[in-house]
C-alpha cells in the first residue's frame, strides 16, 4: 500500500517485510560460504527491529507530550548508554572510568548542543524534541566513539611506551609532561577519521542525516545546510569527547609524585 | 655511616591484589646506606627486587613502608622532579627519543631550564667517550653501546650527584659492555659521582668497589664491602661466578 503524505512515501508493514528479505539474502550467502554468521544475523535483525520500534514509540510519546523534563530524561538515558558503550570498548579497566566517561561525554555533548541549538538552529522552544533529541544523539554518538578510540589508543601506548614515559620522568619531567606525546597520539587517532570524513563528505556517499531529509521530502539545498552544521558539530563533539576523556583518564595513571602507576597497565 | 647520600631504613614494597593478580611482596625490610662518592652494587637473581629498590631511590616507585633519605632529608619532602635530576636513572634498555643525538641530549622538561650549550653537549659526549661527530647522527642509527652512553651523557647534563644504573651492560655485547663499564668507572673518579648499580657483571662490581647488596626474593641476603676486588660471602661469590643454583 502506498500513500503520499506531504511528499513522503509511508512504508507499510508489508514493505518492511520485503526489506527483511535482504537479510535472508545475506543469510543465504553466509550459509553458502560457511561464514557461520546466520545466527548473529537473525539476532541482529530482530534486535534492530525491536530496538528501533521501541525507540520510535518512545520518541512519538515524548514528541506528543512536549515536556522539557521528558526530553532531559531521554538525554540522561542516552548519556548512560553511551558511557557504558565507550567504557566497554577499553582493553583494561581504569579505576573510576565510568565517572570519567560520563563526565567527558556529558560536558562535550552539553557544550556542543548548547551552541548548535542555542546559537545556530534556535528552535522554539529550545528543547523542541524533534531537533534536540536527534542532534544530541549524533553529538553523543561521535563523542562516544572518539572517547573510546582515544582511550584505547592511550591504554595501548601507555603499555607499549611505558619505558619512554619513565625515561622522561627520570629526566625530571612532571607526570603530565611525560605523557604528553602519548596524549597527543591518542587525540590524533580519535580525530583523524572525522577530519578525513570532512574531506570526502557528500563525494563518496551522502551522509545519513542528509539522505534522511531528502527521503523525507526536504529540498537537497535545505538538507545540505543541516548537513554542514552536522559535520562541524560532529567534528567538535569528537574533539571535545576525546580530549575530555583522555585528559581525565591519563590522570588515573599518574600519581601526585609524578609516578606512573605501572600496575594499571 | 658518616656521610651517607642515601639512607634506606626498613623499606618495604608490596603490590596489592587486583583482578587476575595476587598480592606480591617485592621488597621486605631493606636497610642500607650509600656513602657519598662511593658505590653500591645491587645483585641477585631475577625478580629479587633490585630494580624496584633502585626505583624507590629516585621515587619512581613508592615504598609501602620505611624511609628513604637523600642528603639527610626524607625524599617524600623533596620535589620528585628535583630528586630525579640529582639522582639520575639510566635504564636497562636505553630510551632514546625521535631525532638526533643532539636532540636527545637537549631533552628537558618544559618547566625546567637546562644549560645545553654546544660546549656542554660536546663535553658530555667526551666524558662518555663518544665521538663528537655523533651529535648530528639520527639516534636510531646508534649501536647499543652508543645508545647507552648517550643516555648516560643525557643524565650528566643535569649535573647529578648520583647515577642510578639499572643493568647498564646487560643488553650489550662484551666489547660494548666493557666500554660502558670504563665510562661509569671514569665518571665516578672524575666527577666524584655516587653510583648505585644493578648489575650481573663481575667486572663492574670489582671496578666500582664500595659495597655490595645481595637480594633474594626482596630480602637482604648479604651486605658487605667489596675488598680489593673480591667479596667474602660465599653465596655472593657463587652468584657472581655463575655457579649459584
Amino acid at each position: 500500500m502506498r500513500s503520499a503524505v506531504f511528499g513522503i512515501i509511508e512504508l507499510s508493514w508489508w514493505q518492511l517485510a520485503l526489506a527483511l528479505l535482504l537479510v535472508f539474502v545475506i543469510a543465504a550467502i553466509s550459509l553458502r560460504e560457511r561464514l557461520g554468521l546466520e545466527r548473529d544475523l537473525v539476532i541482529g535483525a530482530v534486535r534492530a527491529i525491536v530496538q528501533l520500534y521501541l525507540v520510535g514509540l518512545i520518541l512519538a510519546a515524548v514528541f506528543s507530550a512536549a515536556r522539557w523534563y521528558w526530553v532531559l530524561m531521554i538525554l540522561v538515558v542516552m548519556v548512560a548508554i553511551a558511557t557504558h558503550a565507550a567504557v566497554s570498548r577499553l582493553g583494561k579497566p581504569i579505576p573510576g572510568v565510568y565517572w570519567i566517561a560520563a563526565t567527558a561525554l556529558t560536558l562535550s555533548t552539553a557544550a556542543t548542543l548548547t551552541y548548535v541549538i542555542g546559537v545556530v538552529i534556535e528552535p522554539r522552544p529550545w528543547w523542541e524534541p524533534q531537533y534536540l533529541i536527534p542532534i544530541a544523539g549524533m553529538i553523543l554518538g561521535n563523542s562516544m566513539t572518539s572517547a573510546a578510540l582515544a582511550g584505547d589508543r592511550l591504554q595501548s601506548d601507555l603499555f607499549a611506551r611505558r619505558d619512554e614515559v619513565e625515561a622522561r620522568l627520570a629526566l625530571g619531567f612532571s607526570g603530565r609532561e611525560a605523557v604528553q606525546p602519548l596524549v597527543r597520539a591518542a587525540l590524533r587517532a580519535a580525530m583523524i577519521p572525522t577530519v578525513n570524513g570532512m574531506m570526502t563528505v557528500g563525494v563518496v556517499q551522502l551522509p545519513g542525516m542528509m539522505t534522511g531529509q531528502i527521503l523525507a521530502g526536504a529540498s537537497p539545498l535545505t538538507a545540505i545546510r543541516y548537513q554542514i552544521v552536522v559535520v562541524f558539530m560532529m567534528a567538535v563533539a569528537t574533539t571535545l569527547g576525546s580530549l575530555g576523556f583522555v585528559r581525565l583518564a591519563v590522570g588515573r595513571y599518574l600519581t601526585p609524585a609524578h609516578q606512573l602507576r605501572r600496575y594499571l597497565l | 655511616m658518616q656521610d651517607a647520600i642515601f639512607q634506606v631504613q626498613h623499606l618495604s614494597l608490596a603490590y596489592p591484589a587486583r583482578r587476575g593478580h595476587r598480592a606480591a611482596t617485592i621488597l621486605d625490610d631493606i636497610s642500607v646506606d650509600v656513602e657519598r662518592g662511593s658505590a653500591l652494587t645491587l645483585v641477585g637473581p631475577s625478580g629479587s627486587g633490585k630494580s624496584s629498590l633502585l626505583r624507590c631511590l629516585n621515587r619512581l616507585e613508592e615504598p609501602t613502608a620505611g624511609v628513604v633519605r637523600f642528603c639527610g632529608r626524607p625524599i617524600i619532602q623533596l620535589d620528585p622532579r628535583e630528586l630525579r635530576r640529582r639522582a639520575a636513572l639510566v635504564q636497562q634498555a636505553p630510551v632514546l627519543f625521535e631525532g638526533t643525538v643532539r636532540d636527545n641530549l637537549m631533552v628537558h622538561a618544559p618547566s625546567a631550564a637546562l644549560d645545553a650549550s654546544g660546549s656542554r653537549l660536546r663535553e658530555a659526549l667526551t666524558e662518555v667517550g663518544l665521538d663528537l661527530a655523533l651529535l648530528e647522527r639520527d639516534a636510531v642509527m646508534l649501536s647499543g653501546g652508543e645508545r647507552q652512553r648517550v643516555t648516560i651523557a643525557r643524565a650528566l647534563l643535569r649535573d647529578p650527584q648520583v647515577l642510578l644504573l639499572d643493568e647498564p651492560t646487560s643488553a650489550l655485547d662484551p666489547p660494548n659492555a666493557m666500554l660502558v663499564v670504563e665510562t661509569i668507572c671514569r665518571l665516578r673518579d672524575t666527577r666524584g659521582l655516587t653510583i648505585v648499580a644493578v648489575t650481573h657483571t663481575p667486572e663492574l662490581v670489582r671496578r666500582l668497589g664500595g659495597a655490595l647488596l645481595y637480594l633474594v626474593k626482596g630480602r637482604v641476603q648479604a651486605y658487605e664491602p667489596v675488598h680489593d676486588g673480591g667479596v667474602i660471602d660465599e653465596r655472593l661469590q657463587a652468584f657472581l661466578s655463575g655457579t649459584h643454583p
